[in-house]
């Protein structure tokens, strides 16, 4: 066989192995088998000494061609090999994505912590401090600082559990707004502040009723504090609070320590106050207390009711969020069953 | 206090459904209801019983004839003991409803023809505790002739239309009908006419028969009486007894029932004696002995030296308005009659009314107060009305104990100055009309107002009580919304608070879920966890015994929820609370309060799932939590954990005492085995965390590093060392001698069992060697590595692997 057919022959053979061949290591064999320094082609060149000379260039060329067929089927088919592997292993990988996740938890925040949270953050949105004050308070800032003076009847609205005859556990948060009021350097601007937490009553624990519960007192001070700011700022929470059509109306009440003193109801968000079970078919909701800081809880503060006015104001987190979520029984807050806990994850 | 209309009307015109003026004065004054009484009454007519004769077929019932104005008599079957002949009853016909759904209907009673019912009041709405005693057991009979057939409705009150008003407490005034007149008449531009009670003059005398003196001047500011002799004590009128017992008050006689009445209808209690009861005639006001008694119709009062009482030689005749007791109760036969109005001290009334337990409508009105301008002319009202049922043949003049001259108060304003405080810009004439609806008194100067003040609102003292009065009457829907117009300030959270919440959200991201819990705890659990051993803050009159004594840790707290969940089937649980506790220094009557970080894991901490093995929580989860938020406390304190059998609660192989630059900030551990089955509660960790303490040391100085560009080097190092030396020593040791490039030490093994020796674990660390500067050579980390073993086989006898 001539040199000339044997290196045809070869390439012939070489590109139908390569197709084939069915793995990888079969072309990488096959390339070092066919093109290798021991190969066929090589052993096949060395007769290059018996071609003629004038046919040599010509022998080198096809040899070189052959080289470049059999390598480019090597590398055809070593692709095609290649892309059935991938396409394999992605079968081979599919999952079922309806399986269930792996669990990433994340806590969930108290609702009354929530509520109070949404509260403060409205309040601090218009410039309000948060001070929330002591638990155990004296005599002095819970009620006489709030004119109710120890024979007043409005300490049986309220009974209190004593430590000593001087120290209580505070009964409402408004116990914080002698301190607050103290404090203040009024040359600085006004005194805006909300005092969120825990006050005690000597109830007995049922449905409506906790010896522990939350209350937020707001108080502000300024010079021209007036009763149609306390209205605008109520009605700006209730909306916040329960939604944006919310109106809001005052009932003459009675507190010592404001003067006028108004109960805050807020139209039904549950009926847009056409009547329902949660408003008890009247249409408002009885949310807050509020009024003007009575002139005497101003003068014994050092602060002059001529020049200054405030506004002051509390709220119950729990009555809110028992409201907004239809919470039926305060005590469901302090049982923390996870169940009930977990329910109002991101709420807030 | 319930404001009937049809009583109102004799003060106001009154043209609106009760509905309309509940929620008028709702609105404009005090919180107000409708009540409808009796809607649902139908068929009840006056019946003139004609004949009685007896049941052939019962012992008890009788058969009558009864005639309810229609042609023929009809006949009713009545079983009442009380039934006779020519009595004038309430007669429910065949159809009539009667409350709580009873229809009445034609039948026959054993046999006996049946045509209606013969009722008694309670049958027809009255409340059988309301009505006259003596028809307790029976029909109601009329005392008076009545046209049969009438409808029974207006004579017996029985579907009054009325306004129930829940006054606040410094709206007394309103506790009378007058009152009540001038408050609702406000609301509706209406002013009240009154008719000014007038005595019988001819019967007025000068009669000495009775002194009197009040010993407690200042507790009763006024004290007057007057003597009705040789009356004819009867029973009082129809309309006077329906407007009692629409009141919830029982008709007794003609002199306690004018007594009463009066009440009502000024606000102003009256007490009746029987002067010919009296031991001596003279009534003494003044403070009780300890150990007095007061005769009450079914028991005693042991009174004590602070009680005011009215008494009359040795007997005690009442506490001073308050109640009187039986010694000189007025009954039928009473023929000369003490009627006492008076003005007792509020706080004395409501002290001693809570102390005996007898606060009723008289200590109601006293505590909250009474207008001490019309005691006399409430008086003479009383006065009038007995003379007027029980004929009194002669009437003393007033006899006065003690009197007080009512003044008016007189407050001065500026229209300004109020309309400034309202947010309104009403004119002074708008504000002196509202004014003077009201019933006050206006002088105007200018800017100035001068307003007079009834004594009957003697709530009214400051110009802040105008500004009130106005805007309620002027209306609150008429106020316009805005908003504090000052200075602008900056809102925010105290530096702590943003600390703590920071804090707090670190464990929401490790999944645990928040709790809240009461502050107040029994004896038992504030001994459970006394970590602080702080003096306990005890409660001076606690109500259970759950709740005694102020936390000194929240995780008794913590436990409760655990158990009350697990007894719930919830067995995997996750909780913390942020809050105070309660730390008392010795010496100290007030605690401090402190602010601590607690949590508590029970349970799985990683679930069974269809790919993962379930992962029960240990002590080096939790662990891993309070690294997690001790990294977020910003400090640069040395935070150690040092085991600890401190704590009798927890488990001592299981438990340490967290430490910042040495100081204790908190605890972490396992539960006692005991204390956990005591509690009913699974394995369970818990943490404990000052943050008040943290709150100290968050002062890091950040100056910011760029990242090293050169690679570290590592080294691992495996030892065996004896059990007992803690896994801290080593690293301790470790960084003393790892020279400056040593940059991080990790434990990445830790091995006790087969193939080691007993008592000895087995150890292996990766410590991480960098120069921030420069490569590092081998030598120099080598150098480092060989000092490191060497101090650990030097100080600790370790065994280099
Ligand atoms: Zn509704």
């Amino acid at each position: 066989m001539s040199l000339d057919d044997k290196l045809k022959s070869l390439r012939e053979n070489g590109i139908d192995e390569a197709k084939r061949a069915q793995r990888l290591q079969e072309l990488n064999d096959l390339r070092v088998n066919l093109l290798g320094k021991k190969g066929p082609i090589t052993k096949a060149l060395r007769g290059m000494k018996d071609v003629p000379a004038e046919q040599r260039p010509e022998i080198g060329t096809l040899a070189n061609n052959v080289k470049k067929d059999i390598q480019q089927a090597i590398e055809e088919k070593m692709t095609e090999l290649n892309e059935k592997l991938v396409a394999h292993q992605l079968e081979e990988e599919k999952i079922d994505v309806t399986l269930p996740a792996a669990k990433q938890v994340q806590g969930t925040k108290h609702i009354l912590n929530q509520t109070i949270e949404d509260i403060e953050q409205f309040f601090i949105g218009l410039g309000y401090e948060v001070a929330p004050g002591y638990e155990v308070e004296e005599d002095h800032y819970n009620f006489e600082r709030l004119n109710i003076p120890k024979d007043h009847p409005a300490r049986d609205m309220q009974d209190t559990f004593y430590l000593s005859d001087e120290l209580l556990m505070r009964t409402q948060t408004s116990a914080q707004e002698g301190r607050d009021m103290e404090a203040h350097d009024f040359t600085k601007g006004p005194l805006k502040m909300i005092s969120p937490g825990v006050v005690y009553r000597r109830d007995d624990d049922d449905a409506t009723h906790s010896h522990q519960f939350h209350q937020i007192e707001g108080l502000v001070v300024d010079k021209n504090i007036s009763m149609a700011d306390l209205k605008g700022t109520l009605e700006a929470l209730c909306r916040h609070v329960f939604g944006a059509q919310r109106e809001i109306r005052f009932r003459p009440s009675y507190f010592p320590f404001t003067e006028p003193s108004v109960e805050v109801d807020v139209s039904c968000f549950n009926c847009d106050g056409k009547g329902c079970r949660i408003c008890k078919y009247t249409g408002w909701i009885e949310v807050l207390g509020a009024g003007l800081t009575h002139p005497n809880v101003l003068k014994m503060s050092g602060i002059d009711p001529n020049e200054y006015s405030g506004m002051a104001f509390g709220l119950g987190p729990e009555r809110f969020a028992m409201l907004k979520y239809g919470i039926n029984d305060i005590r469901d807050f302090y049982l923390n069953d996870v169940r009930f806990l977990e329910q109002f994850k991101g709420v807030n | 206090m319930k404001i009937s209309v049809n009583w109102l009307k004799e003060y106001i015109p009154v043209t609106h459904t009760v509905e309309e003026m509940a929620n008028k004065i709702s609105l404009t004054g005090i919180e107000s209801s409708p009540v409808e009484l009796g809607t649902e009454l139908t068929g009840l007519v006056v019946g003139h019983v004609t004949s009685v004769k007896p049941h052939p077929d019962s012992d008890h019932l009788k058969v009558c004839m009864v005639d309810v104005g229609e042609d023929e008599d009809i006949q009713i079957v009545c079983g009442a003991p009380n039934v006779a002949v020519d009595q004038y009853v309430i007669v429910a016909t065949h159809g009539a409803h009667l409350p709580d759904g009873v229809r009445i209907k034609r039948g026959k009673l054993r046999g006996q023809e049946s045509n209606g019912m013969i009722c008694g009041l309670d049958e027809v709405g009255v409340p059988a505790k309301y009505m006259p005693e003596e028809f307790e057991n029976g029909i109601y009979v009329f005392d008076e002739p009545q046209k049969p057939g009438t409808a029974v409705y207006d004579l017996l009150g029985l579907k009054d239309q009325m306004v129930d008003i829940d006054i606040t407490p410094n709206r007394a005034d309103t506790l009378g009908m007058r009152g009540a007149a001038w408050e609702i008449g406000a609301t509706y531009d209406e002013k009240p006419s009154f008719k000014k009670p007038k005595l019988n003059t001819d019967k007025i005398k000068d009669l000495n028969d009775v002194d009197v003196e009040v010993e407690e001047k200042s507790l009763v500011p006024d004290y007057l009486l007057r003597e009705l002799k040789d009356v004819k004590v009867g029973k009082s009128p129809l309309w006077m007894q329906r407007r009692l017992w629409n009141q919830g008050i029982r008709p007794v006689n003609s002199v306690i029932d004018a007594a009463n009445y009066v009440m009502i209808e000024y606000g102003q209690p009256i007490q009746a004696y029987d002067l010919d009861k009296l031991a001596e005639k003279k009534l003494v006001i003044k403070k009780a002995h300890d150990g007095d008694k007061l005769k009450l119709a079914d028991e005693d009062k042991v009174l004590n030296h602070n009680d005011l009482i009215v008494a009359a030689g040795e007997d005690i005749l009442g506490v001073a308005g308050i109640v009187n007791g039986t010694v000189a109760q007025v009954d039928d036969n009473s023929k000369n009659i003490l009627l006492e109005a008076g003005v007792f001290d509020g706080a004395s009334v409501r002290k001693t009314a809570q102390r005996h337990d007898l606060r009723g409508d008289a200590s109601n009105r006293f505590e909250k107060g009474v207008d001490n301008g019309i005691v006399s002319e409430a008086l003479v009202r009383a006065t009038q009305l007995v003379d007027e049922t029980s004929a009194a043949k002669e009437i003393s003049k007033e006899i006065v104990g003690n009197y007080t001259e009512a003044k008016p108060t007189v407050i001065e304003g500026s229209v300004s100055h109020i309309n400034h405080l309202m947010g309104l810009e009403l004119s002074t004439d708008e504000m002196v009309g509202i004014l003077d609806r009201l019933g006050f008194t206006v002088k105007v100067d200018g800017d100035k107002i001068t307003v007079t003040i009834p004594t009957r609102r003697w709530d009214m003292a400051i110009e802040a009580d105008l500004v009130e009065e106005v805007n309620r009457i002027y209306g609150y829907e008429n106020l316009p919304n805005t908003l504090p117009a000052g200075m602008e300030t900056r809102g925010g959270y105290s530096q702590k608070r943003e600390f703590s919440n920071k804090l707090r959200d670190v464990l929401l991201g490790e999944g645990m879920d928040e709790a809240i819990n009461f502050s107040l705890l029994s004896k038992k659990e504030v001994d459970d966890f006394n970590v602080t051993s702080a003096e306990y803050t005890k409660l001076l009159h606690p109500m259970t015994e759950d709740h005694e004594y102020l936390r000194n840790s929240l995780i008794p707290g913590l436990v409760r929820n655990i158990a009350y969940n697990q007894a719930r089937n919830n067995k995997d649980l996750s909780i913390f609370e942020q809050a105070r506790i309660f730390a008392r220094p010795k010496g100290q009557a007030r605690p401090n309060e402190i602010e601590y970080l607690s949590g508590a894991i029970s349970g799985n901490v990683m679930l069974d799932s269809w790919n993962t093995k379930a992962q029960k929580v240990d002590f080096y989860y939790l662990k891993g939590i309070v690294d997690e938020v001790l990294s977020f406390t910003n400090t640069d304190a040395k935070f150690e954990y040092e085991a600890t059998d401190d704590y009798s609660n927890m488990h001592p192989g299981q438990t340490a005492k967290i430490l910042a630059n040495g100081q204790v900030v908190g605890l972490i551990g396992k539960l006692h085995p005991k204390y956990q089955k005591d509690h009913n509660v699974d394995e369970t960790f818990v943490f404990e965390l000052n943050i008040d303490a943290l709150f100290e040391l968050n002062k890091k100085s950040i100056k910011s590093q760029s990242a090293p560009k050169y690679p570290s080097v590592s080294r691992d190092l495996a030892i065996l060392v004896k059990s007992d030396v803690e896994n801290a020593q080593i690293i301790s040791d470790i960084y003393e001698n790892g020279g400056k490039y040593l940059n991080d030490v990790t434990i990445f093994d830790v091995y006790e069992g087969k193939n080691i020796k007993t008592n000895y674990k087995s150890l292996a660390y990766h410590l991480e060697f960098l120069n921030p500067n420069d490569t590092l050579t081998d030598e120099e980390v080598e150098k480092a590595f060989s000092l490191v073993k060497d101090s650990l086989v030097e100080k600790f006898n370790v065994e280099i692997r």
